[in-house]
Order: C-alpha cells, then sequence, then structure tokens
C-alpha cells in the first residue's frame, strides 16, 4: 500500500514525427444549441487559430455542426487506469430498469386499496 | 456453518454499513458541490459492500440482509468504533475516510486469500471500488495537508483524533483464532496493524507530518510525533501529537460501542423495527 | 449598432423561436432575469436535497438506503449543472450560494417544510417530482440554450425518481394499514404546499420571462397538466385528498380546482423565507458553509509544497 502518486495522466503527444512547433487539437463539434459538444476528431496545427481553421473543413464541411471548439491535447488529462471508471457493485437502483415493474405493482396495491375498501 | 466466519464477516460489513451512514450524513451538505455527488458515491459504496457481506452471512444463517443490518441490538454491532464516530467536520470526515480505506485495503488484500470462495469472489468485486476510494482519499489528503495553513492545522488535529480508533479496525475478530484455524482469516489482525501503522507513518512523513509509531504487543497503539516545525513559518507546528489511549478504541469488536453510536443506531433503525415484517 | 437596434435584433430573434448562447448579446433584463430563475432552480435543487435528507438516516431497507441516496445525490448533481450555468452569466457559485444562505435569495416552497417519516419520502419522489418534471419539461423549449442543455439531463433523471418515488408510494400503497398511514398523513400536510408549487395565476401580461421565451407554459397550464395526471392515479390507490380538493369536470374531462379553495396565506410566509422550516434549515447549511472555508481555499489555492 502506498498513496497514490496521481491518478491524472495528460495525453501526450505522439512526439515521435511533430515538429516542435506543432501541436495536436482535439476537435469538438455540436449540432444544434440543444446538443451537447462532441468530439469528432483532432488536427495537428500549430496554434488554436490554425486548428479552428483546419478543424472546420476536416470535420463541418457537410454542414455536421454549427459549432466548434478545439482543445490543445496535452490540456486534456484523464485517468491513468480507466478500469476506475466501472461501476463494480451492484447500483441497479441508479438505473430506470429497477422499477420496470411498476405496472404489476400498480395492479397490486389497487386490489390492496380494494380490499380496504370493500 | 462457522460461527467464526460469520463474526469475521459481521465485523467487515457492520464497518462498512455505519461508515456509509455517516458518509451520507454528507449528502446536500458537502463544503464543495461537485464533492457532494463524489462522496456520496463513496457513501453509497460502503452501503452497498454492507448489503453484499450481509447477504453472504444470510446466506450461511438464513437471515434477511436488512434483517441483519437494521434489526440488531446495540451490543450486536462489530463495527470498530472509528466509524461510528460523528462526521465533525470535513477535516476528521477525510482523515477518517483515508485511514479506513487505507486499513480496508490492507484486511481485504489479505482476506481475498480466504477458504470462503463466495467471500473471496466478492472482495475481488469490492476492491476494484475501493481503488477509487483510496485514489480520492490519498488526493484530497495531500491537497490539504499541502494547502494553506488553517486546512493544514485542521488535518493534523483530525488525524490526531481519529489514529486513535483507527486501531480498534484491527482489533481481533471474535474467534479469531478459530477463523485462521479453519481458514476463512488468512493473516492476524495483530500483523494487519503492523503492516497498517508503518504504511500511515510512512506516508504521513510523505505529507510532511512526521510520525514515529509503534505497536504494542497488546495491542495498543500509541503514536509519538516529532515537530514539523519548518514548514509553515511562524504558524502551528503541524505535528501530529501524541494520541491518547488507544483503549477508548478497542470493544468495537466485542459490540462495546461508544455513546455516538447509541443515537446513529436509534435513527437509523427506528423505522425498521417500528415495523416489523413490512416490506418497503 | 446602437442599444436599440440590438435590442431590436434580439426581440426579433426571440419571437422566431430563436436561441441564445452566453456569449451572446443580450439586454440587460434578459440576463438579469434568465440569472435569477436558474439561480433558483440551482437554489431549489440543493435546498431540495435537505427535506430527503433528513429521511435518509432511516431509510427502512438497505437497498432504500442507497437508493434514496442515489437519488439526493442526482438533486445536489443538477444544483451543480444549473449553478455552473448561472455563473456563465456573470454571477459567482460563492455569491449565489452565500446569498442563499443569508436568505436573500429564494427556493421553491416545498422545501421549506418539515419532514416526519418514510411517507414524505414517497410524495416527495412522486409527487413532488412529478410536479417539478412538468415544470422543468415545460423548458426543455427555454430561449436561453444553456439552460435547455443541462435540463435534457435533469428531466431524464427526474424520470427515474419519478419512478422511484412511486414504487415507494406503490409499496406502502400495498402494506400494512400503519404503512398506507404514513403516506395518506403525508399527503395530508403536502397537498396545498404542491398546489402552490406551481405558483398563483400568471400575469401573461407583465410576465417578462414568458415574453423572453425563458419560460413558455403559465402555472396554471402546467397546474393543470399536473392535477389531469396525477389525480386520478392518487385517487385509484384509494387515498383520500384534501382541500383543496380537485373535482372532475364532465365536460372539459379536466380535474379542477376553483381559486377560491385555495389558501394562498402559508405561500405568503414562505416567499418571506418564513416557512416552518426556511430557518432551520438555511442556518444548517450556513454553519457549515462559513465552518468550510478552509475547505474553498484549499482547492483554490495552489498546493505550498508540491509534492
Amino acid at each position: 500500500m502506498r498513496v497514490t502518486a496521481g491518478s491524472a495522466r495528460r495525453w501526450r503527444n505522439p512526439a515521435t514525427t511533430l515538429p516542435d512547433s506543432m501541436d495536436v487539437y482535439e476537435v469538438f463539434r455540436r449540432g444544434g444549441h440543444k446538443d451537447p459538444f462532441e468530439h469528432c476528431g483532432s488536427v495537428i496545427a500549430p496554434d488554436p487559430e490554425m486548428a479552428l481553421l483546419l478543424g472546420k473543413e476536416c470535420f463541418l464541411r457537410r454542414r455536421e455542426g454549427e459549432h466548434l471548439w478545439v482543445v490543445k491535447r496535452s490540456a486534456i488529462h484523464s485517468f491513468e487506469d480507466e478500469s476506475l471508471l466501472e461501476i463494480a457493485a451492484d447500483k441497479s437502483y441508479r438505473f430506470a430498469e429497477a422499477y420496470r415493474d411498476v405496472v404489476t405493482k400498480r395492479e397490486r396495491a389497487r386490489k390492496r386499496a380494494q380490499e380496504l375498501a370493500g | 456453518m462457522s460461527e467464526s466466519l460469520v463474526a469475521v464477516m459481521t465485523a467487515l460489513a457492520d464497518d462498512e454499513l455505519v461508515l456509509g451512514h455517516r458518509h451520507s450524513e454528507w449528502t446536500g451538505f458537502a463544503p464543495h458541490l461537485e464533492e457532494d455527488v463524489a462522496f456520496s458515491s463513496i457513501a453509497q459504496d460502503e452501503i452497498g459492500h454492507a448489503t453484499a457481506f450481509y447477504r453472504l452471512i444470510g446466506d450461511l444463517t438464513g437471515t434477511d440482509a436488512d434483517q441483519i443490518a437494521l434489526g440488531r441490538e446495540p451490543n450486536q454491532y462489530r463495527n470498530a468504533t472509528l466509524c461510528e464516530q460523528p462526521n465533525g467536520d470535513w477535516a476528521y470526515t477525510l482523515a477518517r475516510h483515508w485511514l479506513y480505506d487505507h486499513a480496508d485495503d490492507l484486511r481485504l488484500e489479505a482476506l481475498e486469500k480466504t477458504a470462503h470462495a463466495p467471500l473471496s469472489a466478492l472482495i475481488t468485486k469490492i476492491r476494484r471500488e475501493e481503488r477509487y476510494h483510496l485514489i480520492h482519499a490519498d488526493t484530497w489528503l495531500k491537497r490539504v495537508a499541502h494547502g494553506p495553513v488553517e486546512g493544514r492545522n485542521r488535518l493534523v488535529a483530525a488525524v490526531t483524533d481519529a489514529l486513535p480508533h483507527a486501531v480498534g479496525l484491527f482489533e481481533p475478530y471474535e474467534l479469531e483464532e478459530q477463523a485462521i484455524d479453519e481458514g476463512w482469516l488468512p493473516v492476524a489482525s495483530k500483523d494487519l496493524a503492523e503492516k497498517f501503522f508503518d504504511a500511515m507513518t510512512e506516508a504521513l512523513d510523505r505529507l510532511g507530518f512526521p510520525a514515529e509509531t509503534h505497536s504494542r504487543p497488546d495491542q495498543r497503539a500509541e503514536f509519538v510525533a516529532s515537530s514539523s516545525g519548518d514548514l509553515i513559518a511562524g504558524e502551528g507546528d503541524g505535528a501530529i501529537g501524541e494520541a491518547e489511549s488507544a483503549s477508548a478504541a478497542a470493544g468495537g469488536r466485542r459490540g462495546q460501542h461508544t455513546a455516538a453510536f447509541d443515537s446513529l443506531w436509534e435513527e437509523m433503525t427506528a423505522q425498521f423495527r417500528a415495523h416489523p415484517g413490512a416490506t418497503w | 449598432m446602437t442599444y436599440e437596434e440590438k435590442l431590436a435584433h434580439f426581440t426579433e430573434h426571440i419571437q422566431l423561436g430563436g436561441k441564445v448562447e452566453a456569449n451572446d448579446w443580450m439586454p440587460d433584463d434578459y440576463r438579469g432575469g434568465v440569472l435569477k430563475f436558474i439561480e433558483m432552480h440551482a437554489n431549489s435543487e440543493i435546498m431540495g436535497a435537505l427535506p430527503e435528507r433528513e429521511c435518509l438516516p432511516a431509510a427502512p431497507s438497505l437497498r432504500r438506503k442507497m437508493s434514496l441516496c442515489a437519488k439526493i445525490q442526482d438533486e445536489v448533481g443538477h444544483s451543480q449543472l444549473l449553478y455552473r450555468v448561472a455563473e456563465d452569466l456573470g454571477k459567482s457559485r460563492d455569491a449565489m450560494y452565500a446569498d442563499l444562505v443569508n436568505g436573500k435569495s429564494k427556493f421553491h416552497n416545498v422545501f421549506h417544510y418539515p419532514v416526519k417519516h418514510w411517507g414524505d419520502v414517497a410524495i416527495i419522489g412522486w409527487l413532488i417530482d412529478g410536479a417539478a418534471l412538468v415544470t422543468q419539461a415545460a423548458l426543455l423549449d427555454s430561449s436561453y440554450a444553456p439552460y435547455t442543455r443541462v435540463l435534457k439531463r435533469i428531466c431524464a433523471e427526474e424520470q427515474l425518481h419519478l419512478r422511484h418515488g412511486e414504487d415507494i408510494t406503490l409499496e406502502l400503497a400495498s402494506g400494512t394499514t400503519a404503512q398506507r398511514d404514513l403516506f395518506q398523513e403525508a399527503l395530508d400536510r403536502w397537498w396545498l404546499p404542491i398546489i402552490h408549487f406551481f405558483g398563483p395565476r400568471t400575469n401573461v401580461a407583465k410576465d417578462l420571462l414568458l415574453a423572453w421565451k425563458v419560460k413558455t407554459r403559465t402555472n396554471e397550464d402546467l397546474r393543470q397538466e399536473f392535477l389531469d395526471r396525477y389525480v386520478p392515479k392518487i385517487l385509484e390507490l384509494g387515498f383520500t385528498i384534501p382541500t383543496p380538493t380537485p373535482y372532475h369536470d364532465e365536460a372539459s374531462g379536466h380535474w379542477l380546482i376553483d381559486d377560491d379553495d385555495i389558501d394562498w396565506q402559508p405561500l405568503e410566509a414562505v416567499k418571506r423565507n418564513e416557512g416552518p422550516e426556511t430557518q432551520r434549515r438555511l442556518a444548517r447549511r450556513r454553519e457549515i458553509y462559513e465552518g468550510h472555508r478552509w475547505v474553498r481555499e484549499a482547492l483554490a489555492e495552489p498546493s505550498y509544497h508540491a509534492a
């Protein structure tokens, strides 16, 4: 056992082929005002302005979205160990399926009400 | 059915239930909104683990899990007194969460090798969730310990308060020798206690709270700390003071609880007891 | 563009069903109105956690202990989503929280009342969440787009809460007479506050939020939807609805309550933050908030001793 040094990991650029002056930018787009931004890909660019220009044509040239974000990959963090995201024990009460027998229960409660009334 | 196996599982289950109950008292009140959500999950995890342990006990004894959890008399609960202490402030809650989850990690690691296969399988599952608890506790401890002086001082005071009760987590289970002989309990509690205090000492050192610990043969632990002095000039010295006698913390495994447990038990079980046989 | 031109442009945009984003130009009235509305919604979620939180320690089974904790956790999560949206309109979370605990801002009337037992959990989970869902679903088409995006998730979770609440209700309704009494006793206490929940009739001519399409439906319209949906369900379980008791109007098919039958007096006290539990709950929250300034400082400041 030891105190965990840190559970967050930065995305590292796949530095092999990338010139010093360039970065990977992750691209997010949103279809409309009611939708969330969703990741759609990434571009290699020297700065955010260029990343936006490139991202637009790479990922929104068929009107796939009305809004565009780019985020430098090095600004994105993730867990070292993504199995932490699994839900291990029973959390079925967080899901609607846990309450799917509502029709049966309604019927039972109705009968109980009639039985008491009669 | 093995009584010694039931005794071990009851202690584990009661620890998780009572601590989960305390944790859930922060739901809606935690000092940071995002943390409120996170800590509620930890509360649910602990109660969920308790439920799973009670079910295993029920499989052996034929008793319903809710009946075991909510239908016993106070002196039948086997949780360590650490778990029942009131939440106090966020610093105490953090200190206890940190001590408890590191202790829990150690004992579950050992217990995964139990001869009772269903228990072993359950522990494998539980340990996956407990990893998140450890990271959560460590991350908070580090942030507060390395942060502004008030939080740091509060944390030092809280660890000082909680440590004596943490000793009680390693008070031998009822029928412990029998549980070891029968293969249910792979490592004796006192051996785990030593490992625990060594690890905590090292961790506290790394957090800048130098502390020396030694366990005595009679299972009473005493913590002697040196001053961390120069960490924040002119402010409190940030040292873990000598803990009060650990004997105050023993007894939970034999059903002897502190006053805090009485009111917790009353609140937790009253509605269940008021409606015998009802389903909810 | 002059202010008047911008305003005319904005108004036309809204009238045509256009949406507004946080960084769009908007008139101060709109920004202020939306902020206050969402702030109150956020306040209501975090204060709404408390009545159920008071029932949580006494949950009568392990399963209910976890599911109720998860449900309250969702409510706290809703307040987090909503405060984030409100913050982007220009008021810090700290300022909103301080206003809340110091009684300077408002939260929904139903969270000013006491809870006594598990029957309250059934009422809150089924009928109050049912009422909240009716009002929140009506906001899904609000003109303020960031609000609608979080409402999507909130409504989905409220759907689950509704099932959770109905499940608890049905267990009580099917249970012992003592269990049925828990529900009936709670219903007797909660019915009037639930009717108040939707508010008095909307003054359409004066309601700015309606004009800006932040809100899309009137209070009385929403209350009617609630009555039509829930009154038959309550009655078929054999429970009795206290005053103001709805009656069935054969001609329209609606379950109606006459305006004159509603006593608005208790709501006036609640609006002044003088409900039965207002001050006690605010005081508890204030005490924890003020006692934990150090936690916010620990989170906000960079570590002095980076490892």
